[in-house]
């Protein structure tokens, strides 16, 4: 993926924050184990919550003092990722109300809007679809028929 | 949510159909055996067993999955937003869906679940293995007395069965002793066979499994099990324990009476069969018939029972 | 062991069943979600009317089936179809982006056969020895065997070690959410009732790997893999030359995995990691692994496939299931009145040892059959049009992800894991660190806590920890995983400087 040149500075105030997370998220888990009733409960996420606290402290330590070039978001279009996973989420709130097949095809055309980066034709708009049709009543059959998974 | 329409329509009416089937009183098509937990454990096998048995009587499929997650609560707590036409039913297990809840909230309360049958119970056992000094309880006794804290007891999870049965017994016998806990019998066993523990808080059908690799110094039963006709009772050594892990079925609480009692009566049917009774006690389970009408008393009881142990152990406030 | 249990397996209703089950369990192994241990439990009901013995075969080929065909999505969509595949993905992936996809494909197949051949072999010769490997193996082994897995993330975060060990420490921080498994406390879930049930390996695998993957597709125009523009049909003799260079990579491989299916609790996921851990440590100068490596490939996927056999070890002569599809077959043996356990190879030996030839036979069918459908299963992925190949996939792990527990919450819970995956890999945090963490961890917890109330219990801690022979020689390993590229880097910089 092409690093474009703004990039530097984003992946470096990215690293910062995700390793601020993550000395967040330590300090999160050992007040969660304060409530524990079980001592065996304890001893193994409060190690390694303080193992989490200093290597994210490390990674931000050194972040800091020496910026180096992670790639950071790099140059996708934004609007197609966001498409992709709002759509995906969609589908799971739909899915307990409109049932698992109408609320798939959120997904799938969500996911096919995003990826189509050629020209619509006639030919392939058919195709596309048609395929996609196929595609999830075909896995739709095969979990419910064949496996018995129980889809709403 | 999750409301399916019977299978028989197909696939375009299920897309469609948002009301609810009227119930019938019988099954129509395969039928949902939900475990709670991973394939391999008492609850599995004892639904296996059952498996053929009700594909012979009543000629519908008994598909088994496994749902586990969060020692069964993952599988309890989605139950009631499930099918109430009767072609699902979980598996339920004593003790959890009592301690489970008393201590803390985990998405469901015991009176919730439609428990119809209760259908066995594995009693507590405590194992050995062949080679080990104890030759009877009153060895591991004395060596837990003379030796405080330092004869290691496997037994599967915490607040579990096992685990109870440790606490009560160390507190009528006057011993200390250490309990290791794991995950599931089999680790359980694996740990006793490989000597490292002394013994384990187990059931009837570690004895029935491992055969002559293990030797179990007493059962928690009010009789000797017909598969050990030598291993003495707790009752007969002079401990008042009776009891294990019981094991039962649940419908979703929409069900209606028709339903649960249809569903009642046909587990009570397997029930009777004296060959599955033969192939549960091979296996070192206990028969029990609990059915839907005195489910209420003998859930009231075992509540009772099990909450106070676990109040005296400390595991619940 | 007699010639006529071999005969009797390779009745043709047997090599049929066989076959099935081979195509089968590949197809349903390379479908992430779809696991070997659920297939089984469908089919266990198909067998009461069938003897013993077929019934075996049939599950024994779907099972080392889908750990084979776990390697497709591994290598074609970098998201492990079952979780024994993790490790395959670390190289396969890199392979089929630059083009190799075909040969990658091959070569997992010759390496799954290489793999479940070893192991099938140990169980129809060294079963009741082996076996013992199982009870040797207490809490401590446990856990020093997770802490070597967990060694693995020096290597894997190239350059970066304090962010791979922050990686997996929030993972095995991950692992104990939920309901804890040995002890009685329910853990970071902030009162919320979905997290009760904590975060699934099999989701957890889906989300970090496969949604990254997905939104990086969408992002930009390129094609998904690299293809060459002569497509070979076939790669299979380059595959087999680039196998048969590599033997004693295979052997080993096998042979961990072997030995690590047969301890109950480890599975092929551990046996992957262990076993591209150790074919990563004795790899030769020019060997680049995490760049596509055709022997990072070759070591994991024949450890995986040696699990099968191995894991059936403990299962028939102790009847202790290895690993959760060992454990629905040891069910369904039951119903078949069959007893596991210390006196089946002397009491039900026919069944066992027809058994025994049938997992071997599928193994040889997974030859021809793994090379057909990897073929297709590559093709297709190269041909499909990105814009219908994405939203497939996408369905694909909404639709896996939900059969694993029947439950919507968990696609929730892998949408917002992959996600995030997807962000912190973009600064550095990569995902595979995350996931050792997520497996290994609840391996090392229960191995610790055991081990520690254990030693505590009979005043010997230190003896416990560090004075068990199987322990310590866990432990030198490790060691020298973690400090032998170390004192080799600082030799080669000595050298060059003296050649200054």
């Amino acid at each position: 993926m092409a690093v474009s040149s703004t990039s530097k500075p984003q992946g470096h105030i990215g690293s910062l924050l995700v390793s601020g997370f993550f000395v967040l998220a330590g300090i999160v888990t050992l007040y969660d184990t304060i409530g524990y009733s079980d001592r065996d409960s304890q001893v193994f996420p409060q190690t390694v919550a303080v193992i989490l606290i200093i290597t994210a402290s490390i990674s931000f330590v050194v972040q800091f003092l020496k910026p180096s070039g992670e790639e950071g978001f790099g140059s996708g279009i934004w609007w197609r990722r966001c498409l992709l996973i709002v759509t995906m989420f969609l589908t799971c709130f739909a899915m307990p109300l409109v049932g698992f097949l109408p609320a798939g095809a959120i997904a799938f055309a969500g996911g096919l809007i995003a990826a189509m980066h050629d020209k619509w034709t006639a030919s392939n708009l058919l195709l596309y679809w048609g395929s996609g049709a196929v595609i999830m009543v075909a896995f739709f059959s095969l979990f419910k028929f064949v496996l018995y998974v129980p889809l709403p | 949510m999750l409301r399916r329409s019977i299978l028989k329509a197909g696939a375009a009416v299920a897309m469609t159909a948002t009301f609810a089937m009227p119930t019938y009183a019988e099954v129509n098509g395969p039928v949902n055996y939900v475990i709670p937990f991973g394939p391999g454990g008492e609850s599995d096998i004892s639904a296996r067993l059952q498996q053929p048995f009700f594909k012979d009587k009543f000629g519908e499929d008994l598909v088994i999955s496994y749902q586990p997650g969060g020692g069964g609560a993952v599988g309890w707590a989605s139950l009631n937003g499930l099918a109430a036409d009767g072609q699902t039913i979980m598996g339920v297990n004593l003790p959890h869906i009592i301690i489970k809840p008393a201590q803390k909230d985990v998405g469901f309360a015991t009176d919730e679940l439609n428990t119809f049958y209760m259908f066995h119970f594995t009693p507590d056992a405590i194992v050995v293995p062949a080679d080990s000094p104890y030759q009877s309880l009153a060895d591991l006794i004395e060596d837990a007395k003379a030796n405080p804290g330092q004869v290691t007891m496997s037994g599967s999870g915490k607040a579990s069965a096992n685990h109870l049965a440790q606490i009560k017994f160390d507190k009528m016998a006057g011993t200390l002793t250490t309990y290791v806990p794991f995950k599931g019998t089999g680790a359980s066993v694996t740990a006793l066979l490989g000597n490292q523990v002394k013994a384990q808080w187990g059931y009837t059908t570690v004895g029935a499994a491992q055969g002559e690799a293990v030797r179990m110094l007493a059962v928690a039963m009010e009789e000797r099990h017909p598969l050990f006709p030598d291993v003495p009772t707790f009752k007969e050594l002079g401990f008042d324990m009776v009891g294990g892990a019981y094991r039962g079925i649940a419908l979703p609480n929409s069900a209606s009476a028709e339903t649960t009692k249809l569903w009642s009566d046909m587990i009570a049917e397997i029930n009777t069969d004296p060959e599955f009774q033969q192939k549960m006690l091979d296996g070192g389970f206990a028969m029990l018939d609990v059915g839907a009408g005195e489910m209420a008393d003998f859930m009231a009881a075992r509540s009772e029972e099990y909450l106070n142990d676990a109040r005296e152990a400390g595991l619940i406030k | 062991m007699e010639f006529g249990h071999f005969l009797s397996a390779m009745s043709p209703f047997n090599l049929l069943l066989a076959l099935c089950g081979v195509v089968a369990g590949t197809v349903i192994g390379s479908i992430p979600g779809l696991t070997a241990t659920m297939a089984l439990a469908i089919l266990v009901p198909i067998t009461f009317s069938m003897e013993p013995a077929s019934a075996l075969i049939m599950l024994g080929a779907i099972y080392t089936g889908a750990i084979y065909g776990g390697a497709y999505a591994a290598i074609l969509l970098n998201t492990p179809g079952t979780p024994s595949a993790i490790a395959t993905t670390f190289d396969g992936y890199p392979m089929a982006k630059r083009g190799d996809g075909d040969l990658a494909v091959a070569l997992a197949c010759f390496a799954s056969v290489c793999g479940g051949m070893i192991g099938a072999i140990a169980l129809l010769f060294l079963a009741p020895p082996l076996s013992k490997v199982a009870l040797a193996f207490g809490p401590i082994e446990y856990f020093w065997l997770s802490v070597f897995g967990l060694s693995l993330i020096a290597s894997l975060s190239d350059g970066n070690l304090a962010k791979g060990l922050a990686g997996g420490a929030f993972g095995m921080i991950l692992s104990t959410v939920g309901v804890a498994e040995i002890s009685a406390d329910i853990r970071l879930t902030f009162g919320n009732q979905v997290l009760i049930g904590g975060f699934g390996v099999v989701g957890a695998l889906i989300g970090l790997y496969c949604i990254p993957v997905l939104i990086d597709l969408v992002a930009v125009p390129d094609r998904h893999l690299k293809v060459e523009d002569d497509v070979k049909s076939v790669r299979i003799g380059e595959a087999f030359g680039i196998a048969m260079k590599s033997k004693f990579n295979l052997i080993r491989s096998s042979i961990i995995g072997t030995l690590v299916g047969i301890l109950p609790g480890a599975g092929g996921s551990v046996a992957g990691l262990v076993a591209y851990s150790e074919a990563k440590r004795s790899a030769k100068p020019h060997q680049k692994f995490g760049e596509g490596e055709p022997d990072g490939i070759m070591a994991t996927e024949s450890a995986n496939n040696a699990t099968v056999g191995g894991g059936f070890i403990p299962t028939l002569v102790l009847g202790i299931p290895g690993t959760p599809p060992d454990a629905i077959v040891l069910g369904a043996l039951l119903i078949q009145g069959v007893r596991t356990g210390p006196s089946m190879f002397s009491q039900s030996g026919s069944i066992v040892y027809t058994f025994i030839y049938g997992l071997i036979i599928a193994t040889v069918l997974m030859l021809p059959a793994g090379l057909l459908i990897g073929r297709y299963a590559y093709k297709s992925i190269v041909t499909i049009p990105k814009a219908v190949l994405v939203p497939a996939v996408g369905f694909m792990t909404i639709i896996g992800t939900f059969a694993i527990r029947n439950s919507v919450s968990d696609v929730v819970i892998m949408l917002c894991l992959g996600v995030f995956g997807w962000v912190v890999a973009r600064f550095g945090f990569k995902a595979s660190p995350i996931v050792l963490g997520l497996i290994l961890g609840p391996i090392a917890e229960q191995g610790f806590v055991q081990g520690w109330t254990i030693g505590a219990a009979t005043n010997n801690l230190f003896g416990m920890f560090f004075g068990r022979p199987i322990s310590q020689g866990i432990l030198a390993f490790t060691l020298i995983t973690l400090l032998l590229p170390v004192f080799l880097a600082r030799r080669q910089r000595l050298a060059a400087m003296e050649d200054e």
